[in-house]
């Protein structure tokens, strides 16, 4: 078996919504245990490229494999991180009620929530520092702590795969540093992570591997051989020559010594 | 007046008594689905949806006499036909889908309203649209026993789904959850339920008493599990209080159970201790109020 066996693989793969296509030919391999940054500008395809690894769309050509299987078959492998925006902050529910809900897709109906279950929420909620939070009503919580609800919930399902979209968007710089921070020990502990990320900058700093995206892959690999100005410029000026680089236009996020 | 006179005497009344239980009975599902309504943001879908039943009641009316199953199944397409036509108008046209609801809705009631002001005279069409709890009879107990029974039996074995899919339905789809199973299950509930209640209540009002007590509730609880008790609690409490108010004042019985119910949400609205009003007011002017004193 070799060190590092590509666990997701996209094999010429073309989405389309309607006549537009969203992703065009689209042939990249994941390695296991990386943790992969899916960068582009608006409308490069990012958010289709996550949905595709779930089996949520039609493939018009190509083939998703994870591991040796369909997405449809290897969904409890899989965890999906809504945007932010998405969830009803306000609804009544508490920070362990939705970390529970990662073992709610593994109990049949007539199943007890038993011993097993709760001892992995409370080693979910332990591993991102929630567990005195666990009481507490989803809004009482700062922005870098829901979106960690969210990462415990991933962690309780007993996935090997995360799928985020825009984990970092609207996040504050302490919040970024720390969404980093675990992501990086997750990556040490052999999951693999792909995340939708829009900030060039927070990309390099917080991910190993990137896929460039702008409905093709531009490029693909180690970060440093991704983000180079060339494909940088080929991804969001497709080549054009405008005036400004992307690059210098992301805020940066250095603490003032 | 003693305490005999006012809770016990009127239910020495044989049809008193089964307004009550229905009433009751109807608490118990009406609590759980308007919990559900009311996160879903779904409530003034719910309240379109009452209103484009009528003209399916009025067509099994017509036909099949007071046959509680040919309402349902009446009602059930009337409720499908605006559910299903709207979706299809938001999608063919550049109408947006609550908009198409809107309009399909209001053309479903005057339906039901041009419908039954054709009927013999001896049918009010008022009967419909507010209930009369003198008129509930031993099958219309039945039926809300059995409506609330299919309600609770859904939601002991599907809890799990439906908490999924009411928090983040995205989350749900993504574990292989089947969210548009839940989704129409929930609304043939709600059709349901309605047809239950429209003898007690009508089929306008009776969404009061599903949506009244979540909201209440809403108000008050931070879980999941609490707030359906503390709704389907309310709701019970406010159908008791509004029918014995009803007796002793000659107010309509729907009418009367769902202004207690307002009584009540109002209340809670303005004093809930964390949520209301008054609670969020004082709390902004304690903020200012620190604000300024830093500033000084």
């Amino acid at each position: 078996m070799n060190a590092a066996p590509n666990i997701l693989r996209f094999q010429d793969v073309t989405v389309r919504y309607g006549r537009q296509p969203a992703l065009q030919d689209v042939t990249v391999d994941i390695p296991c245990g990386s943790l992969t940054a899916v960068l582009g500008p608006n409308g490069a395809g990012k958010s289709t490229f996550l949905k595709a690894c779930l089996g949520w769309l039609p493939l018009t050509r190509g083939d998703i494999r994870i591991g040796d299987a369909h997405p449809q078959h290897a969904l409890p492998r899989l965890a999906y991180l809504p945007q932010r925006h998405a969830v009803d902050w306000d609804f009544p529910i508490t920070v362990r009620g939705v970390v529970e809900q990662g073992r709610y897709p593994s109990l049949r109906p007539w199943q007890r929530f038993g011993d097993r279950d709760r001892a992995l929420v409370d080693r979910s909620l332990d591993e991102l520092g929630l567990a005195c939070l666990a009481e507490r009503q989803i809004s009482q919580l700062s922005g870098g702590q829901q979106q960690r609800i969210f990462l415990a919930r991933a962690l309780a399902q007993g996935a090997d795969i995360f799928l985020l979209d825009e984990p970092f968007a609207g996040l504050d710089l302490l919040a970024v540093e720390e969404l980093a921070r675990i992501l990086r020990s997750w990556e040490a502990q052999g999951r693999t992570v792909l995340a939708a990320v829009h900030d060039l900058e927070i990309a390099r700093r917080a991910f190993g591997r990137a896929i460039l995206l702008a409905t093709s892959v531009v490029a693909a690999g180690p970060m440093e051989s991704v983000l180079t100005e060339a494909n940088i410029d080929l991804a969001f000026r497709r080549g054009k020559g405008a005036s400004e680089n992307p690059l210098r236009m992301t805020r940066t996020a250095e603490f003032p010594k | 007046m003693s305490f005999h006179d006012l809770i016990v005497d009127p239910f020495s009344f044989g049809f008193m008594q089964r307004g009550l239980f229905s009433a009751l009975l109807l608490s118990l599902s009406g609590g759980l689905l308007g919990s559900i309504l009311v996160l879903r943001r779904l409530a003034l879908m719910g309240d379109a949806l009452s209103h484009s039943l009528l003209p399916g009641i009025a067509v099994a009316w017509l036909l099949f006499g007071t046959n509680t199953l040919a309402l349902f199944v009446g009602a059930l397409v009337a409720g499908l036909l605006t559910a299903l036509g709207s979706a299809l108008v938001s999608r063919l046209t550049r109408v947006k889908e609550d908009a198409a609801f809107g309009a399909l809705f209001t053309v479903f009631f005057a339906a039901g309203v041009a419908l039954l002001s054709r009927l013999p005279a001896r049918v009010n069409l008022e009967h419909f649209l507010f209930g009369s709890i003198l008129g509930v009879s031993a099958s219309d107990l039945r039926l809300a026993a059995l409506s609330s029974a299919i309600t609770v039996i859904v939601f002991v074995v599907a809890r799990r789904s439906i908490l999924l899919e009411t928090f983040d339905p995205v989350f749900n789809r993504a574990t292989g959850g089947r969210g548009p199973i839940v989704h129409a299950g929930l609304l043939a509930l709600t059709v349901l339920n309605l047809v239950a209640a429209m003898q007690t209540m009508g089929v306008v009002l009776a969404l009061g008493l599903f949506l009244l007590p979540a909201v209440t509730a809403y108000l008050w609880c931070d879980h999941f599990a609490l707030l359906l008790l503390v709704a389907v609690a309310v709701a019970a409490a406010c159908s008791f209080a509004g029918i014995v108010f009803s007796y002793h004042s000659g107010v309509a019985s729907g009418a009367s159970i769902v202004l207690c119910l307002g009584i009540v949400f109002l209340a809670s609205a303005l004093f809930s201790p964390r949520h209301g009003a008054t609670a969020r007011l004082v709390e902004f002017i304690r903020e200012r109020h620190s604000v300024h004193r830093s500033a000084d």
